[in-house]
């Protein structure tokens, strides 16, 4: 048997190598020495300011409402998310028929445009004027939600959140079934013998058994939600109002925005940087709140 | 009594999903018949089928809104951006999960922390880079950037079914005389397939669907891709107000994810438990 030769692997690894330092990594590093400096992007000369980018950050009415916006998308997004996650991983795993189907139907919107979603929510189902949810309501009777503005500005952001979580659910749901039907089935027969409750079973054998998948599904919730852009900015029709604004969106806006041209470069790398750190804190506290035990079974 | 309360409990967990699923179907629903309306009648008659199937406003997106250019563009883009990945994130994967090399952690852990990155982060320098390469506003720098940000979730998938597959295989090779490329394209290859065709659905469906980094890179009319125009024309509604084509310029947006998902959400499904989870 030839012994062999582990050089080789970096030839196997240059081509995706060459790319990712190029156009991913080299562009992040550039990216935090610009949030150091004044540019504007046409001028040659920047200016080195040092912190003050970051001073800024935290004096700027507009950078809180984003970040209160990516925190709440972070946290009543994930809350939504993974609880009805739950529920619906538990209907599907009781043996119920047509499982497969269900399964694949709630996970169907997930591989739908966020656009398309912005376009179908925003026009037919929240509109006031020509969606169907307050023409529903008002054939129910209920009065106060048929008069309820859903695109208003102080409700679109929840109507948004609830888009976000209906059309993401399925991708998650997916992850925790393959956790859950990694069980063993005999803990739960033993425990069922013992006369454990349906709800003591899901807290005591589930529940500790899927913590590993859930890290895993709770950190991808968590970049997913914090660089998430598509479906917010399509929401907000040609310039998204403040109150739909995101750290993903404020950055775009500051650094790009096409309607009133700002190109505060500097500025807008020290959102991107803030931004990063925020992933950093999301992804350590996660991993902190739920400890990697690994079970034997 | 006891089958009756549990039959019960069977129609209520029936009925949960069933109302859930039909808000899933009713977007297909809503879309699909309303792309087939005209602008007077979309909102008035909102819940009823169609009067007759006419493929006007399909054909006014096509031609007059320059959507059948778009489509082209995407599938251009989005089909070799998918190959390019593939073709470069597979070996690597290989390489950092098989090969033995040295430095094999710390790599695959440079290589996947790259999903951390928002990509907003990235924007302003990677900007100045395809400007400075002259790739601004063309259809390969597009690629480019496609390929090079998919890098490592795709790298993160695949490490993870070259993980699940048996090492006897890899020295059945070696003592029979394969090299290492011979191993690698004759024996995992096809061993990592569910994996790379996981990895090729899930990157053709999430570049076929953004309009982010097109947004940023492409600023010209001709170039744009398929939800990129979508998005354009939809955020110009305000003076346009051609309704109609904004349905059918999303139902031909949605047909080939659609299509995909009918044939492949089976493996697909398989496929995310496989890779994500090892």
């Amino acid at each position: 048997m030839k012994k062999r030769k582990r050089y080789i692997a970096w030839i196997f690894l240059a081509p995706s190598l060459i790319m990712y330092l190029y156009f991913f990594v080299y562009p992040t590093i550039e990216a935090v020495r610009l949030s150091f400096y004044k540019w504007s992007g046409f001028s040659k000369n920047m200016e080195f300011v040092g912190l003050k980018n970051f001073s800024k950050l935290i004096s700027d009415d507009s950078f809180l409402a984003a970040l209160k916006n990516t925190l709440l998308l972070l946290v009543i997004g994930g809350i939504g998310i993974f609880l009805l996650a739950f529920i619906f991983s538990l209907l599907l795993g009781s043996g119920i028929k047509g499982k497969k189907v269900y399964r694949a139907i709630i996970f169907f919107p997930f591989i739908i445009a966020p656009v398309v979603h912005s376009i179908y929510w925003g026009l037919l189902v929240y509109n006031p004027r020509t969606g169907m949810l307050n023409q529903l309501f008002k054939l129910l009777n209920i009065e106060i939600l048929a008069k309820f503005t859903f695109t208003d500005i102080r409700h679109i952001f929840g109507s948004v959140l609830f888009v976000v979580i209906w059309s993401s659910v399925g991708f998650y749901l997916i992850l925790l079934m393959a956790g859950i039907e990694r069980i063993p089935p005999y803990l739960y027969e033993a425990a069922r013998i013992e006369g454990a409750t349906e709800l003591k079973m899901f807290f005591k054998i589930t529940l500790p058994l899927v913590k590993e998948v859930l890290v895993i599904a709770m950190i991808f919730w968590g970049i997913n939600a914090i660089k998430m852009f598509d479906l917010l900015y399509a929401f907000g029709g040609i310039l998204p109002p403040r109150s739909l604004w995101t750290n993903a969106i404020y950055l775009y806006i500051v650094g790009f925005g096409k309607r009133d041209p700002i190109f505060q470069l500097g500025y807008a790398s020290a959102i991107g940087v803030a931004t990063l750190l925020l992933v950093v804190i999301v992804a350590f506290i996660i991993r902190k709140l739920i400890r990697r035990e690994i079970y034997e079974y | 009594m006891k089958v009756n309360k549990f039959s019960f409990r069977k129609l209520i967990m029936h009925a949960i999903l069933v109302i859930w699923c039909t808000s899933i179907g009713m977007l297909l629903y809503f879309m699909i018949t309303s792309s087939f309306k005209t602008n007077k009648t979309v909102f008035k008659q909102l819940w009823s089928l169609p009067e007759k199937l006419s493929l006007t406003n399909f054909a006014n997106a096509w031609s007059n809104l320059n959507f059948g250019r778009y489509t082209f563009n995407s599938v251009f883009v989005v089909i070799i951006s998918v190959a390019l990945i593939i073709i470069i994130s597979a070996p690597a994967s290989y390489a950092l999960t098989r090969m033995k090399m040295r430095f094999a952690q710390p790599m695959t852990f440079f290589y996947l922390a790259g999903m951390g990155i928002p990509f907003q982060l990235l924007f302003i320098p990677l900007f100045k880079i395809m400007a400075s390469l002259n790739m601004v506003n063309t259809l390969p720098g597009l690629i480019i950037v496609y390929t090079a940000l998919s890098i490592p979730f795709t790298v993160f998938l695949l490490t993870g079914f070259f993980l699940s597959i048996p090492s006897e295989l890899e020295d059945a090779a070696f003592i029979d005389g394969c090299n290492e490329f011979q191993t690698f394209f004759k024996i995992m290859v096809p061993m990592a397939t569910p994996g790379i065709v996981t990895a090729a659905i899930f990157n053709f469906i999430g570049l076929w669907n953004e309009y982010m980094l097109a947004l940023i890179f492409i600023t010209g009319k001709e170039n744009k891709t398929l939800s990129l125009g979508l998005y354009s024309l939809y955020s110009s509604l305000q003076y346009t107000s051609d309704w109609a084509s904004i349905f059918a310029g999303s139902v031909l947006v949605i047909i080939p994810t659609t299509i995909i998902f009918i044939i492949l959400s089976e493996k697909l499904i398989s496929g995310i438990t496989l890779g994500a989870i090892k």
